[in-house]
């Protein structure tokens, strides 16, 4: 985000500098308009003085001419000389003319023509009488050397006028001329200066701006890069995005939205009514409905509805979509559509196995009940008719039928056994509401209390550690007890008392590699030891497995149920139960259950 | 008791059951009279009648045909007039949900019937010679399954 935070602060930067650099391109294009008038004007003031100061020579020259011409007159008599002062005297006017306008700006000037027209009048009246004078012949006269002579002043005055003139606009021009040379001596510097400080405006720009490209270059890949992964992870995860730009009402979905529908990517306009044409019809009106409340909150919750492929598959798809709105403050929802038919169908399979698993529990306890009533109702009457029959018939019967009376009655009772140790196996279910806090000891107790016939047949000793209170199923630890006690008591040597040593301790879960990775780190552990006849090592695991039995039943009366009791009971309680068995030195039964 | 004899009364609807509860009381020579029904509607309509003698210990087998013995139990609890009858539990099965449903419900014993017809004798035996105020007294669900 930084970067583009700091490309967000120099783009006003650059604009700044942009604007700036504009400025200083129209100062410079304004000076120079400006300096660039100033030297026209200069040239033209130039021009003009040059224009004033040709006219005042050709007036001189004219009149010079016509002195000249009037001298020549006079000597030779000769009337071609007046020629060029008949000329002289139109042309005068002509150049009187010009003068007059080209210096109508000064009037100082104008009234310098003025007097200069006056003299010239004067001295062309001078040069007739002299002339008329100087035709008669009077060139001696007193009147006409007066005349001569006031001709030669007149003359004189006019010269000096006009030098008077050329210099009042030589003057005016070096004013002029002094004022622009020192505006326009300023101009380059000034240029030159406003161009170096543009230049290093814009390499500063340039600058800035390679960097922001390099950074925005990067992030292009980085986002080029994403895009990619987010088109992977669409297919993949078998979703697809839209956009709805909000203030356009416009769509834009991606490709894989297409390939959810079952289309080639781009096929169709992304727009709302072309996709409502893959909707189910029984979900068009719920989904048309979320729409246009997505269209009136911005807001788009999870929806879920149908669609069908043009190939007829029924797709199941769930939407989402929430309001962003982007830098330039344009308002869009971003939305994403993901394909959950597979969920779906997991779950209903899922349901349907439910379904299944509760129905075989349903048809196992009433199993259970035909078990525990029924086949034990006849069972019960052969064995008190056997009763009877051995009680009041005794006599009438012969020694074989004693003995097949007897051999009934075995039978008939290890049946029992057999359905006892079967229903107490399939009761022994795990029920989180049955645990609770219970004194062990007490159970261990009652357990002992229901074998005290056997213990006191057999003259066993059984002796235990405290066990501290647990949180258990009760009746299925005092169960526990009694099956293993019972199996150290029925499996004893001959001739040797049985000795059954229950201790207790405590063990860390790293310590036990069946449970290193277990939840718990602590296990209670309860150690069963007898001195009896023992097992081979091999079949430890094999005495838990439910029939299994070590010992044909005519030595020892077991159903096999017993030990996959125990088992059950344990795993119960997230324990788990192992045994050690030493032939004829007896056998160790180990209960580890997590101390929470 | 009016009478010098115990009242017993059993409803059971299997017949090899009642046979062995008829023949064992016949040998246990206790003055008793014993009188059988092969359902629950049969035992309640016998009970119900007025004025009817009153059994001082009933022995309702759970699982009869039309009327279970947990419903007799039930009937029978909520009437006043046989708050002295004695109710034992009489039933194959002694799973944990029936002894829990029928102590609750208030029956005064639970009897899972022997395999062996001494052992039935001799509960039929102690159970009519019980003080039934003195065990009722100090009832609880420990000592409500009888056990022998």
């Amino acid at each position: 985000m930084m970067p583009f935070k700091s490309i967000y602060y120099s783009e006003r930067f650059l604009k700044i500098i942009f604007g700036f650099s504009l400025f200083m391109v129209l100062v410079m294009g304004g000076i120079a308009y400006k300096h660039i008038r100033q030297l026209s004007r200069s040239t033209a003031d130039v021009q003009h003085n040059y224009e004033v100061h040709l006219e005042l020579e050709k007036l001189l020259s004219a009149l010079k001419d016509a002195e000249s011409g009037k001298r020549g007159f006079i000597i030779s008599r000769d009337s071609t000389f007046l020629e060029p002062l008949l000329l002289s005297s139109l042309e005068l006017d002509k150049n009187m003319e010009h003068l007059k306008f080209l210096t109508k700006d000064n009037p100082e000037q104008q009234k310098n023509i003025a007097e200069l027209k006056a003299k010239i009048v004067k001295s062309l009246d001078i040069f007739k009488k002299t002339l008329d004078l100087a035709a008669t012949d009077n060139l001696n006269s007193p009147e006409f050397i007066a005349g001569f002579r006031e001709g030669r002043q007149t003359m004189n005055s006019v010269r000096f006028k006009i030098i008077e003139m050329t210099t009042h606009e030589s003057d005016v021009l070096g004013t002029s001329k002094e004022k622009s040379s020192k505006n326009i001596s300023n101009t380059p510097m000034l240029l030159y200066y406003v161009l170096i400080l543009s230049l290093l405006i814009l390499l500063l720009t340039y600058l800035q701006n390679s960097k922001n490209l390099k950074v925005l270059k990067e992030k292009n890949e980085l986002l080029e890069t994403f895009k990619k992964s987010t088109t992977q992870s669409e297919i993949i995860s078998k979703h697809g995005n839209w956009i709805w730009h909000i203030e356009e009402n416009t769509f834009e979905y991606s490709d894989n939205l297409y390939r959810l529908l079952g289309e080639e990517p781009q096929s169709f306009e992304a727009n709302l009514a072309n996709y409502m044409d893959f909707v189910h019809p029984d979900d068009v009106d719920k989904l048309t409905e979320q729409v246009n409340k997505m269209m009136e909150n911005e807001d788009l919750p999870f929806i879920h509805y149908r669609i069908i492929q043009k190939n007829g598959s029924i797709k199941h798809f769930k939407a989402y979509g929430k309001l962003l709105i982007d830098s330039d403050g344009h308002k869009k929802i971003l939305g994403t559509t993901a394909d959950i038919t597979d969920e779906i169908e997991n779950y209903r399979l899922i349901e349907k196995r439910n379904l299944e698993l509760e129905r075989s529990n349903k048809e196992l306890s009433s199993f259970n009940y035909v078990a525990s009533h029924d086949l034990q109702e006849p069972l019960r009457k052969i064995q008190t008719f056997l009763s009877r029959l051995e009680e009041k018939e005794q006599d009438h019967l012969s020694n074989n039928g004693k003995v097949y009376i007897e051999r009934i009655k075995s039978s008939s009772t290890r049946m029992r056994s057999l359905i006892d140790d079967l229903l107490q196996f399939s009761r022994t279910n795990r029920s989180e509401e049955a645990l609770e806090d219970s004194n062990i000891n007490i159970l261990l107790e009652t357990a002992k209390h229901d074998l005290v016939e056997i213990i006191s047949d057999k003259r066993a000793r059984i002796s235990s550690d405290f066990i501290p209170s647990m949180k258990v199923i009760p009746f299925q630890i005092k169960q526990l007890f009694l099956n293993l006690m019972s199996n150290s008591l029925k499996y004893s040597r001959e001739l040797t008392a049985p000795v059954i040593t229950i201790t207790y301790s405590q063990t860390k879960a790293s310590d036990l590699p069946k449970i290193k990775y277990s939840k718990h780190n602590l296990y209670h552990t309860i150690t069963v030891k007898d001195n009896g006849i023992g097992f081979d090592q091999d079949y430890a695991e094999k005495i838990f497995i439910l029939f299994n039995r070590l010992h044909n039943k005519n030595e020892y009366s077991g159903t096999g149920i017993g030990l996959s009791i125990c088992k059950k009971i344990v795993e119960n309680h997230n324990g788990y139960i192992t045994a050690e068995g030493d032939i004829n030195n007896g056998s160790i039964f180990t209960i580890y259950l997590p101390l929470s | 008791m009016q009478e010098d004899y115990t009242y017993v009364v059993l409803a059971d609807d299997d017949e090899d059951d009642r046979l062995f509860f008829v023949e064992a009381f016949e040998e246990l020579k206790i003055q008793t009279r014993v009188d059988i029904y092969k359902d629950g509607v049969a035992l309640m309509d016998a009970l119900n009648v007025p004025d009817s003698v009153l059994p001082n210990i009933l022995f309702l087998d759970l699982n009869m045909p039309k009327k279970s013995g947990l419903e007799c139990l039930i009937e029978i609890k909520s009437n006043n007039r046989f708050k002295d009858i004695a109710i034992a539990i009489y039933s194959t099965s002694a799973s944990e949900e029936d002894i829990e449903n029928t102590f609750v419900q208030g029956a005064n014993i639970y009897i899972k019937k022997p395999s062996d017809f001494k052992i039935l004798k001799k509960i039929l035996s102690d159970v009519v010679t019980i003080n039934w105020q003195y065990h009722t007294n100090g009832l609880d669900k420990d000592n409500f399954l009888l056990r022998l």
